[in-house]
């Protein structure tokens, strides 16, 4: 396949799961803050975790200052100064959908176009229209990941495309826990309260994780298990464990014919990656620091990430160079 | 059965749907009470669901000149243009004859030139037209076809018979409109079409893969055919189509920097590796096809692709240098090109048409300006028009002023009255110009896809139907043997 098009569809992974991220936290932290009570009129403080989340703090405090209305929730769903806005990500999404379109079917592509349109047509989100919003965005995204799982052929620009997908959940997974392990580790003095129990259950939300949590856990919620169970779970679709594997999986896949030399890299990376992610365990990142632990992992990503671009998308053909 | 539809329809002069005497032709008759009974609720809603349809599927074009969104639906005219089964077999007819002698013109004149020995077309012409490329000249490509996929703009004008426009073998583009817009038909307005007998149009894209398979360079077997579509990118203005046709061809849509070419031969850049390309269907023009052989000033392009062309290893579809074929001034010589070639009457007039090159030609430009319509030679999409009867005095001494300075590079055609179709506006249906451009496809033997695109002038009075100046289109309908004849054949207009 083009190395070319095999790149655009591993974005258009990316991009289509970091939209459904960005609507699905955004929904969840705003519905936390009102049942915190009061905190909602408070500008930018309950968005804050979720801005650095989305790697959007910096560029909200930069825009804040040309235009002091600026909301969060606008900022985070439809700016298209904030590169991981929704609607950025959709517009991103739908850009390579387009230079993709001969691989992906006909109903994958109305659905992001409509995804895109539906957006497009938007100027502000009220509080009231908030919960439709997401809902509608996450849900018009599990349409396309469905559609592509069954009208697209299982070839190798599937396996790319599921390579971006994994990567990019593998990677907003690790930074909603980053930013908050110090509200999932707090002093010892603070463990237990009520507040707390709110905020594991809050974290566990932002990653579709609650549900699965009650079936997993039958003991009380603690900070620990809440990072155990999105690190380390292994049925858990969107824990560091389950996405890696999937990675590993999809990319075995996807580089089936590339030349050895070429995937060895990516291959490298992510074979020590999965390894780590399977001898680990809970105790042992408690014992290396969360957050360290989660700094190498997004680290680790990076490299697998480059040993895909440099040496497979944009490698120069070795009977040429 | 009296239409409300059609009360207060004055069309200017003929009319696809109306006779002179004012009632349908029997091939509408059945289409207008089927009409009838959407009311003005159906259209809407109908219309509604087209435009949405057409939209969501990002079936859209770019409209250079136009800043905001450059995206834009084509318009679409929800009642179908109908042509009778007796009158297309004379326009696939007509369209073969035309084809067949267009590329044994092309293979001439890039080898024997025989046509320039018995004088049938001067010299200076075909060596001065842009598209004549030197690098073509003691080449055959595969089957000695070099315009494989054609497009050619017919118009009815005012005696009620079917003339030649333009023919467009470079890269002639709208098919995929004319798949889509049979689509959007069955989805919004299914009820039109029992016991109608309009031809499928949906093997299109089969055929244009086999056409491609056919035309491989040789030693390359039926099964390995490894063909690409070549688009400029996702800014051209029919990128659209270029992923349709990829999509629906099962093919790979390329750029230029996704191929290689090594030992005149030509790869693409796969994730596998170099991976070997036969035929290249290529969708940008000539001059942008490699930057050694056509433009050393240019970036774009694929390095060395000429000369695996010439070497055999690669077909270019279509093939480089087809555009002296499609000059506007050779225009004027094709019905000569066919008897020429072929010893037959043309079975499809060409609309008269006088050039700039021919000296007897230019007085007839200089006496009669002010009713004819000036087109450059070498410009598409409706540019640099200027119609004689409805210009300005400014504009007609600029169009003059043009034509001193570089004869060759103007003709001169009266002003088609060409016929109407129904379009339904404001609660009615009203008569808007529209032309016809059908394609034909060429591989071991021509073959006239039995549909085509009919484009349609929404602006009223407007003779203009690019889409990139206001046109819009409709689903056009060739109907089978067996139905209502209810246009007048084209086999009369041979006669006359």
């Amino acid at each position: 396949m083009l190395s070319r098009v095999a790149e655009n569809l591993y974005w258009l992974g990316r991009y289509i799961e970091r939209a459904e991220n960005a609507a699905r936290m955004a929904h969840v932290e705003y519905l936390a803050a009102i049942e915190r009570g009061g905190q909602t009129g408070d500008g930018g403080s309950f968005w804050e975790p979720l801005l650095r989340a989305s790697g959007a703090a910096h560029a909200f405090r930069i825009a804040v200052e040309q235009d002091s209305d600026l909301s969060p929730a606008y900022f985070l769903i439809l700016s298209e100064d904030n590169p991981n806005s929704v609607r950025s990500s959709v517009v991103q999404a739908r850009g390579l959908a387009r230079a993709a379109r001969e691989l992906i079917s006909r109903e994958v592509w109305e659905e992001i176009n409509e995804l895109h349109l539906s957006l497009l047509g938007r100027a502000e989100v009220r509080d009231e229209d908030l919960y439709d919003l997401c809902r509608a965005v996450k849900r018009s995204v599990e349409t396309i990941i469905g559609l592509y799982d069954h009208t697209v052929l299982h070839d190798e620009g599937g396996a790319w495309f599921r390579c971006g997908l994994y990567i990019e959940r593998a990677d907003m997974t690790s930074r909603i826990l980053d930013t908050k392990y110090h509200v999932l580790l707090p002093a010892v003095s603070e463990v237990g309260g009520p507040l707390d129990r709110f905020q594991w259950m809050a974290v566990l939300r932002s990653a579709s994780a609650w549900e699965a949590f009650r079936k997993v856990y039958h003991q009380d919620i603690s900070g620990p298990r809440v990072a155990e169970m999105l690190i380390f779970h292994p049925v858990f679709p969107r824990s560091l464990r389950f996405c890696v594997r999937a990675l590993g999986e999809h990319f075995r896949q996807a580089a089936v014919l590339t030349p050895a030399m070429d995937r060895l890299p990516a291959e490298r990376s992510l074979a020590l990656l999965e390894l780590d992610m399977a001898a680990l365990d809970i105790n042992r990142v408690l014992a290396i620091g969360l957050h360290e632990f989660l700094d190498d992992f997004q680290r680790r990503l990076i490299e697998v990430q480059s040993g895909l671009t440099d040496q497979i998308f944009r490698a120069i053909p070795e009977s040429v160079a | 059965m009296s239409y409300s539809l059609i009360e207060g329809y004055r069309p200017p002069g003929v009319d696809e749907m109306l006779e002179a005497s004012g009632l349908p032709r029997p091939a509408y008759a059945d289409l207008l009470e089927r009409l009838e009974r959407w009311g003005p609720e159906g259209f809407q809603t109908r219309q509604a669901r087209a435009d949405l349809a057409l939209l969501n599927a990002g079936i859209t074009f770019t409209v250079y000149a136009d800043e905001a969104g450059t995206e834009r639906v084509f318009p679409f005219s929800l009642v179908p243009r109908i042509v009778g089964a007796q009158e297309w077999r004379g326009i696939e007819a007509g369209l073969v004859q035309r084809v067949r002698a267009l590329n044994l013109f092309l293979g001439d004149v890039y080898n024997e030139q025989r046509v320039l020995r018995d004088g049938v077309i001067p010299a200076d012409i075909v060596f001065g037209s842009e598209g004549y490329n030197l690098r073509m000249v003691g080449f055959r490509p595969p089957l000695g076809v070099y315009a494989h996929i054609v497009g050619t703009d017919l118009v009815r004008d005012q005696h009620g018979r079917f003339v030649a426009l333009e023919d467009n073998l470079r890269t002639p583009s709208g098919v995929s409109y004319v798949l889509e817009n049979r689509t959007v038909m069955l989805r919004v307005a299914p009820d039109l079409f029992p016991e109608a007998r309009v031809a499928s149009v949906s093997d299109y894209p089969v055929r244009l893969r086999n056409m491609l398979n056919e035309v491989r360079p040789a030693g390359v077997s039926a099964g390995d055919v490894n063909a690409v579509i070549l688009t400029p990118g996702a800014y051209n203005s029919a990128y659209f189509e270029h992923t349709f046709l990829a999509q629906q061809m099962g093919i790979q849509l390329v750029e230029a920097a996704d191929l290689i070419v090594h030992d005149s031969v030509v790869y693409l850049r796969a994730t596998s590796g170099l991976e070997r390309v036969h035929v290249i269907y290529r969708r940008v023009d000539d001059a942008f096809l490699d930057p050694i052989a056509f433009r050393p000033d240019s970036m774009l392009g694929v390095p060395g692709l000429a000369n695996a062309y010439r070497a055999g290893n690669v077909t270019v579809v279509n093939a480089i240098g087809t555009g002296v074929a499609d000059d506007k001034v050779v225009f004027r010589f094709v019905p000569d090109l066919i008897r020429y070639y072929l010893g037959e009457e043309p079975i499809i007039p060409n609309v008269e048409t006088y050039v700039g090159a021919l000296p007897e030609d230019l007085a007839q430009i200089r006496a009669h300006l002010k009713d004819l319509v000036v087109k450059p030679a070498n410009a598409s999409g409706g540019y640099g028009i200027v119609i004689g009867p409805q210009a300005s005095d400014a504009e007609l001494a600029a169009a003059s002023s043009a034509i001193a300075e570089n004869p060759r590079n103007w003709i001169a055609q009266p002003l088609v009255e060409f016929s109407t179709v129904p379009t339904y506006v404001d609660g009615r249906l009203q008569p808007r110009r529209a032309d016809l451009r059908p394609y034909v496809l060429t591989g071991e033997t021509p073959w006239v896809l039995p549909g085509a695109l009919t484009r349609v002038a929404l602006k009223e009075g407007s003779y203009i139907v690019n889409s990139s100046q206001g046109g819009g289109s409709t689903d056009t309908w060739v109907l089978e043997a067996g139905d209502a004849e209810g246009v007048e054949g084209v086999e009369e207009v041979a006669a006359s």
